[in-house]
């Protein structure tokens, strides 16, 4: 129960105190954007329209992403610095359930995030009986790097004295995983980039849907791309829970001794 | 370890090579208020943070309310604290605050509200509660921090600097406070600054510096044994702060 709790007050803590609505409306004016300029080259014949879906759902699910990894960079630091965290340790509710619960409420902005992306991939994928596809696919995918990710930018947060460092570290790894996404396609790609790519939880969940929605596959076929995600959510999470006692706690100097 | 609500046997917490609390040990009984003296760096906040649970002793043992210091889950449903600078979050109103600590001690949400409309008339809030944190005053962030520490139905209180930052009005009305916990017979620990209140409030003090206890009494016997007529004046002469 202290997990439903601890996740329903950091809800109400994100979405009433207005920065996941903030995060939210910047991710939703980035998205009109990309769809403007992706349906305009698509009008112009520079881009299939299958191309315009997958374009538009890889930044969706980068920039959603992204947007949950700072909130959940801020979990534990932010705490700590805004001197709230300890008032949290001294409450019965075990470290795993503090963990568990920010890890929910940072999914939660991801989950919002999704469902700002559905009018555009609707509005690009109209008429070539795309949208369902796509969009099953970027919640299963975006869901799996998202936990990840979410996990990953807890355990920074816990590990960090300062909020700012947390959040640094935060955004240049999602950023360092993201970059290769965006290299141009007719780049010559041996079979060390495909093992970069395959070790990279962000590239490689891209890379299976746009195989499915572009190139064609079927889901079964690629699924190995679905690896990282999974290794990741499982290492992180293995590490964030298992190691919640030593993790969550205060640092000398930091609200602390 | 007896019936004590606190017993700490040489309680030592190490830093490296520096000894931030050194072979502490004390005994404090139900309704005791004891006072924890020393200046700036004595080891009063680590004390409280290691018999809290927050942090780990390097050795010695203690109890808390008779549990013993390798459950510190059951410790902590057994005490109720108020940390030296604490935070508090600006946006949620006083009664939500406490009524989300309530739930995280198990209560349903109906005993939650009932309890945090009941503390926030303890500490003198009621008015306010539905008001957001953010605007309330530097006394009355302090009352709604000794609430919290009240919504488990503590047996051992800790509150550490309680009046830091307060007004005479507002150190009047905590002092108010203290002696209210204690007259149902929860220990109270307070760490604090303001020796004519501890003169006024507790029933023994512990004076530390550099971690050790240099003295540990009533306050009475305190200021008798030091030969001086008040329990500043044994302070200042102990350690070693006197500046005349």
């Amino acid at each position: 129960m202290s997990t439903r709790v601890v996740a329903a007050q950091e809800g109400r803590d994100l979405w009433i105190a207005g920065r996941a609505l903030l995060l939210v409306f910047a991710f939703s004016v980035l998205l009109s954007a990309i769809t403007y300029f992706t349906a305009i080259d698509q009008t112009l014949n520079f881009l299939e329209q299958k191309e315009a879906v997958d374009f538009t759902l890889q930044i969706a699910v980068g920039v959603g992403v992204l947007v949950t990894l700072v909130v959940s960079a801020d979990g534990i630091s932010g705490e700590r610095e805004r001197g709230t965290l300890e008032a949290l340790l001294l409450t019965p509710v075990a470290r795993r359930s503090i963990m568990l619960g920010k890890l929910v409420a940072a999914l939660s902005v991801w989950l919002a995030a999704f469902l700002v992306t559905i009018p555009y991939i609707w509005v690009l994928g109209n008429g070539v009986s795309l949208v369902t596809k796509a969009l099953v696919l970027g919640l299963a995918v975006g869901t799996l790097v998202a936990t990840g990710l979410a996990l990953f930018g807890l355990l920074v947060s816990a590990r960090c004295a300062s909020n700012k460092a947390s959040l640094a570290i935060s955004f240049f790894v999602l950023l360092a995983l993201f970059a290769p996404t965006q290299l141009p396609g007719g780049l010559p790609r041996g079979w060390f980039f495909d093992v970069l790519q395959r070790v990279n939880p962000v590239a490689s969940g891209l890379q299976y849907t746009h195989l499915i929605l572009v190139t064609g596959h079927s889901w079964t076929r690629d699924l190995s791309y679905l690896i990282s995600p999974v290794v990741l959510i499982l290492v992180a999470g293995a590490l964030a829970l298992g190691a919640s006692t030593r993790l969550v706690r205060l640092f000398p100097g930091v609200n602390s001794v | 370890m007896g019936t004590f609500t606190l017993e700490a046997d040489r309680l030592t917490k190490r830093y490296g090579t520096r000894r931030a609390v050194d072979t502490l040990s004390f005994t404090t009984a139900p309704g005791d208020v004891l006072g924890l003296l020393g200046p700036n760096g004595a080891g009063k906040t680590t004390t409280i943070r290691l018999l809290t649970t927050i942090l780990e002793p390097t050795s010695g043992d203690f109890s808390v309310a008779g549990v013993p210091a390798s459950k510190p889950t059951e410790i902590r449903r057994r005490i109720g604290v108020l940390p030296e600078r604490t935070g508090y979050p600006p946006h949620q109103t006083g009664e939500g605050f406490l009524r989300y600590h309530a739930r995280l001690y198990g209560q349903s949400k109906h005993a939650a509200n009932d309890t945090a409309e009941r503390l926030l008339a303890e500490v003198g809030l009621t008015e306010r509660g539905g008001t957001l944190i953010g605007t309330y005053s530097r006394g009355m962030r302090q009352r709604l921090g000794i609430a919290r520490a009240l919504v488990n139905d503590p047996a051992v209180v800790f509150l550490d600097e309680p009046a830091l930052g307060l007004d005479p009005a507002g150190q009047v009305q905590v002092g108010a406070l203290i002696r209210q916990i204690a007259r149902r017979g929860t220990t109270v620990v307070v760490s604090t600054h303001t020796l004519h209140d501890v003169e006024e409030l507790c029933t023994s003090v512990l004076i530390l510096d550099r971690g050790k206890i240099l003295v540990a009494g009533t306050p009475a016997d305190v200021t008798r044994d030091a030969g001086v007529t008040r329990l500043s004046e044994a302070f200042l002469a102990m350690t070693g702060t006197d500046p005349r």
